[in-house]
Formats: structure tokens, C-alpha cells, sequence
């Protein structure tokens, strides 16, 4: 018998204590795996399961044997909220294997029994001395997030119908007075019944912002792009924009610079918020007898919208601060108190949704020029 | 002058849209809800229906699934309601939705507009409008 003494230990006992260390190492680092409370999926370099927990084979409706050893993409398919099914190579956790690095998704999770499950993925590859040997998913059921979501947009919806249904009356049964279905008015009683309008009208355009401003915050904003004339959309909304500038005397102008088509596809009720906003803004911030200019420069692969005005400008102090929420311009709040200071945040808001950009120039005391370049095809939006 | 059947839950309203409506010289029907609507087209029989989204009983998108294709192909349908930027609205245009305008924005004599302009094919199937007093 050959007896090796190490440390007054011989080789079989410590192979045997080795292996023992081993054995409870990798039943413990198995016990460990096993607890996740999320749902965990380990693959190969081939993509093949090697292990799964409990929770994983839970949340899919499949039993542990039914995945292990088979390959992760062909037993669960994932479907992206647009309902288009993803290649394998965007999948997080190839990207992740891939790429060396952690990549996080949400998507559906679709077995090949049928199930589906809405899930939140997190992926890091699994790497042995800098080797990829493979790489780990957890992820979890969202279905409950995704539920309250839709639960949170269907009261934003709900409270702003409500809001606006007796608005929609006052305003309705006063512009009845005024147009003369209910007999004649003397001039005192028209102009307090135009005073009723206007501020229906304010408190109306007060839960649009806001309704739109929770959207926007809530990534609920409905989208509906299509090929428009942009110069087109905008005269649409021009006439009820002259009556705001004939009230101060402002003349509004519209013209379009160069040659190149005024086509694009976006969503005409977003543009016309945008435009509503911005001329409004330039129309309330100018001085009597002023004057306020649309101009529309279309180029190769975008469309940019100007709006400049000979109005009071905005401080160069608060040129950062001007499409945060709820700011309004130090110089302006002395002349104009009505406002809420959401206005430019919410344009702001809407352009992100368009993939478009705002921007302005402005000197004090001179005027403001404010820009908006909307891309003439967007792939954010569909 | 057209045969209008107004759908629209609210009492005041319903009641402002009939008195309006029938100022311009239309032959006007009110209904509160959606089923009643329905129960209402065979006999009136209308070239237009102005159509609210949200209702009790029956709402705007239900009465439009429910009420027979080919018959409704035939008349307008304008969508009156105050849901702004809804993905109702685009539901309502699958379903056959003419025009649709955000009450709270219309006046009067833009509603006498929009029917005239509808009744007559302009801006046919257009996006929603927002029309400012």
C-alpha cells in the first residue's frame, strides 16, 4: 500500500475531505440556485437549459424535465407588447452570453405548450476564468404591473370624461345664450357670458394638459401616425389661433420656406397641440400690436417648424429652466398671472413621443423664436 | 335638412344637441344609451348618428359592433366625446366612425359645421378635430 504522508495527513483522506468539500459546495450552490424567488434559467454556450428552479418552471407551466436539455428558444418563444415575435439574437440572454454584459427586456414569454406569461428578464452571462461558459436568466411575472397600469390609465381616462361632461354642458348651454337660442341679450349679459366661455375654455385646456402630461408620464400616450402636409394640419388650427392674436392685435402669419414636400407621417392631433401651445405662448407673451410667425422649412428628412414672435423674451438666467414643469419666466409672471407653467413641459413631453425635437432662441426684450423638427418617418412610432 | 339621432347619455347635453339641431331645421330622435339606440334606428331611420363613447347600458363602441354592417355603412356616424387621444376613438374609426370632435371644445355653430361638412363628405374619415369656440 502506498502511503503518501502530507501534513501528517495521507492523500486518500484528503482527496476523500476534498471531495466531500466539493460535494457539499455544489449541493449547497444548487440549494442556493433552487431558492431564487424569481424564475432562473441557466444555459450553454449552445443555448441549451442546464438548470432551472422551481419558480421558473412554475411561472412557464412546464415541469423540470420538460425544459432541461432542450434548447431555451425553441421551448419558449419570446413575443415583444407589439405582439412580433423576437429573434433570437435580441433576446437578452443571448445579447447577454454575447456581449459579456447584463441586459435587461420585458417581453411575453410564450411556451411551446401555449402558455403566456408577460415577464421582466434580466440576463448576465456565466463566465469561468474570463471563459463564457453559458449564461443565467432571472425573471419574473408582470402580469400584475402591466395590470395596474391599464387600470391607472383607464382612471386617468375615467376622471377626465368626468371632469369635462358638466364643462361641456356649461359651455354649451352658455354659448346658446350667446348665439341668441334662448332670445336677445343686452351687451353687459354677452360679454359676462363670453367671460364664462373663456374661463370654461382655460379650465378645459387645464385637464387636457394635465390628462396629457400623465400620459406622457406614464408612457400611456395614444399614437395614431399617418402621411399628412404638415402646413396643411396647422392651417387647420389657424383660424381659432387668429381669434386669440386679433384680440391683441398681433397679426399671425404663416409661411413655408423652399421647395421640398411638406409630407410626413406623424399623429396631426399631437402636432396640433404642439403648435396650439407654442403659438398660443407666443401670442400671450407679446406686447399688443405685435406679431407672430409660423414657419415651416421642410428639409430631406425632417420638417422643421418655427414660431418667432416680437414679444417680451425669456431672460437668459432662465434659458435652462424653461421646459421643466411647472416653471414660467420671472419676467413674465408680473405681467401674465394666469398659466401653470406646464405648458413647455407638456410640448416637450409630446415631441419625445414623436421623436422630434424643441429647442428656442430668445433675447429679452426682442422676441423668442421657438423651433420643433419633427424626422419625416419615425421608427419609434408605427 | 338631415334625420339626426343623437346618443348621448347625459341629460343636459343631450338635451342642448336636440335643441340646437332642431334650431337648424333637422328632424332630431334622442337616445341615452346605446341599446336604446338601437332600438330606435329601424323606425327613424336617420342619415347621421351623433354618437357619445362612454354610456351606461350600452356604450358608443358596443352600439357600433352591435348594429348591422350593412345598414350602417350607410349612415354617418359622428363621434362626439371627450376622450381625448383615446385608443376608443381609433376603435370607433375601424368601426366605421365618420368624424370624431371633443365635445368640450365645440361650440355650437361649429357642431352645425361639422354635421354639414360630414353630411356632405368633407373631411370624410379625418382625424379628430378640436375645435375651439
Amino acid at each position: 500500500m502506498a502511503i503518501e504522508e502530507t501534513n501528517g495527513i495521507n492523500t486518500d483522506d484528503n482527496l476523500r475531505r476534498k471531495t466531500v468539500v466539493t460535494s457539499k459546495t455544489r449541493a449547497e450552490a444548487d440549494a442556493i440556485f433552487r431558492s431564487i424567488g424569481d424564475g432562473a434559467i441557466t444555459t450553454d454556450e449552445f443555448g441549451r437549459i442546464t438548470r432551472v428552479n422551481p419558480v421558473a418552471a412554475h411561472l412557464l407551466g412546464l415541469k423540470e424535465s420538460e425544459l432541461v436539455g432542450f434548447p431555451f428558444f425553441k421551448i419558449i418563444t419570446a413575443v415583444s407588447f407589439d405582439g412580433e415575435i423576437m429573434n433570437v439574437i435580441d433576446r437578452p440572454i443571448t445579447r447577454a452570453f454575447l456581449t459579456g454584459r447584463p441586459v435587461e427586456g420585458k417581453m411575453i414569454y410564450q411556451t411551446n405548450k401555449g402558455k403566456r406569461v408577460p415577464v421582466s428578464v434580466n440576463a448576465s452571462p456565466i463566465t469561468l476564468k474570463g471563459k463564457p461558459l453559458g449564461a443565467i436568466e432571472v425573471f419574473r411575472d408582470i402580469s400584475l404591473e402591466i395590470e395596474i397600469d391599464r387600470m391607472k390609465s383607464e382612471f386617468i381616462s375615467l376622471a377626465s370624461h368626468q371632469l369635462r361632461t358638466p364643462l361641456s354642458a356649461i359651455k354649451t348651454y352658455t354659448h346658446m345664450l350667446t348665439d341668441g337660442y334662448m332670445g336677445e341679450l343686452n351687451p353687459m349679459q354677452k360679454t359676462s357670458l363670453e367671460t364664462i366661455i373663456s374661463a370654461s375654455n382655460r379650465m378645459n385646456e387645464l385637464i387636457s394638459t394635465l390628462l396629457n402630461i400623465t400620459r406622457i408620464e406614464s408612457g400611456t400616450i395614444a399614437v395614431y401616425p399617418k402621411i399628412i402636409k404638415i402646413d396643411e394640419t396647422i392651417k387647420e388650427i389657424l383660424p381659432e389661433l387668429e381669434l386669440i392674436a386679433t384680440s391683441k392685435q398681433i397679426r399671425l402669419k404663416m409661411q413655408i420656406v423652399g421647395k421640398n414636400s411638406t409630407k410626413i407621417k406623424t399623429d396631426t392631433l399631437i402636432v396640433k397641440e404642439v403648435v396650439t401651445n407654442l403659438v398660443s405662448n407666443s401670442i400671450k407673451y407679446t406686447p399688443d400690436n405685435g406679431q407672430v410667425t409660423i414657419i415651416v422649412r421642410p428639409k430631406k428628412t425632417e420638417i422643421v417648424v418655427e414660431i418667432n414672435d416680437t414679444g417680451w423674451g425669456i431672460p437668459n438666467r432662465s434659458h435652462d429652466k424653461i421646459f421643466s414643469k411647472f416653471f414660467r419666466g420671472s419676467n413674465i409672471i408680473k405681467r401674465e398671472t394666469s398659466g401653470t407653467g406646464l405648458g413647455l413641459y407638456m410640448v416637450k413631453g409630446l415631441m419625445d413621443t414623436l421623436n422630434g425635437k424643441v429647442w428656442f432662441n430668445s433675447v429679452e426684450g426682442k422676441g423668442t423664436s421657438f423651433f420643433f423638427s419633427l424626422p419625416r418617418v419615425s421608427n419609434k412610432i408605427k | 335638412m338631415a334625420r339626426i339621432l343623437v346618443v348621448e347619455d347625459d341629460k343636459d347635453l343631450n338635451n342642448a344637441y336636440c335643441i340646437i339641431l332642431r334650431h337648424q331645421g333637422h328632424e332630431v330622435v334622442e337616445a341615452f344609451d346605446g341599446k336604446e339606440a338601437l332600438s330606435k334606428l329601424t323606425d327613424f331611420n336617420p342619415d347621421l348618428v351623433l354618437l357619445d363613447l362612454l354610456m351606461p347600458i350600452m356604450g358608443g363602441l358596443e352600439f357600433l359592433q352591435k348594429w348591422d354592417n350593412a345598414k350602417r355603412r350607410k349612415v354617418k356616424v359622428l363621434i362626439f366625446t371627450n376622450m381625448e387621444n383615446s385608443p376608443e376613438i381609433a376603435e370607433a374609426y375601424k368601426l366605421g366612425a365618420s368624424r370624431c370632435i371633443i365635445k368640450s371644445w365645440t361650440a355650437p355653430h361649429n357642431l352645425a359645421k361639422v354635421i354639414s361638412d360630414t353630411l356632405n363628405n368633407k373631411n370624410n374619415k379625418s382625424e379628430s378635430v378640436k375645435s375651439v369656440a
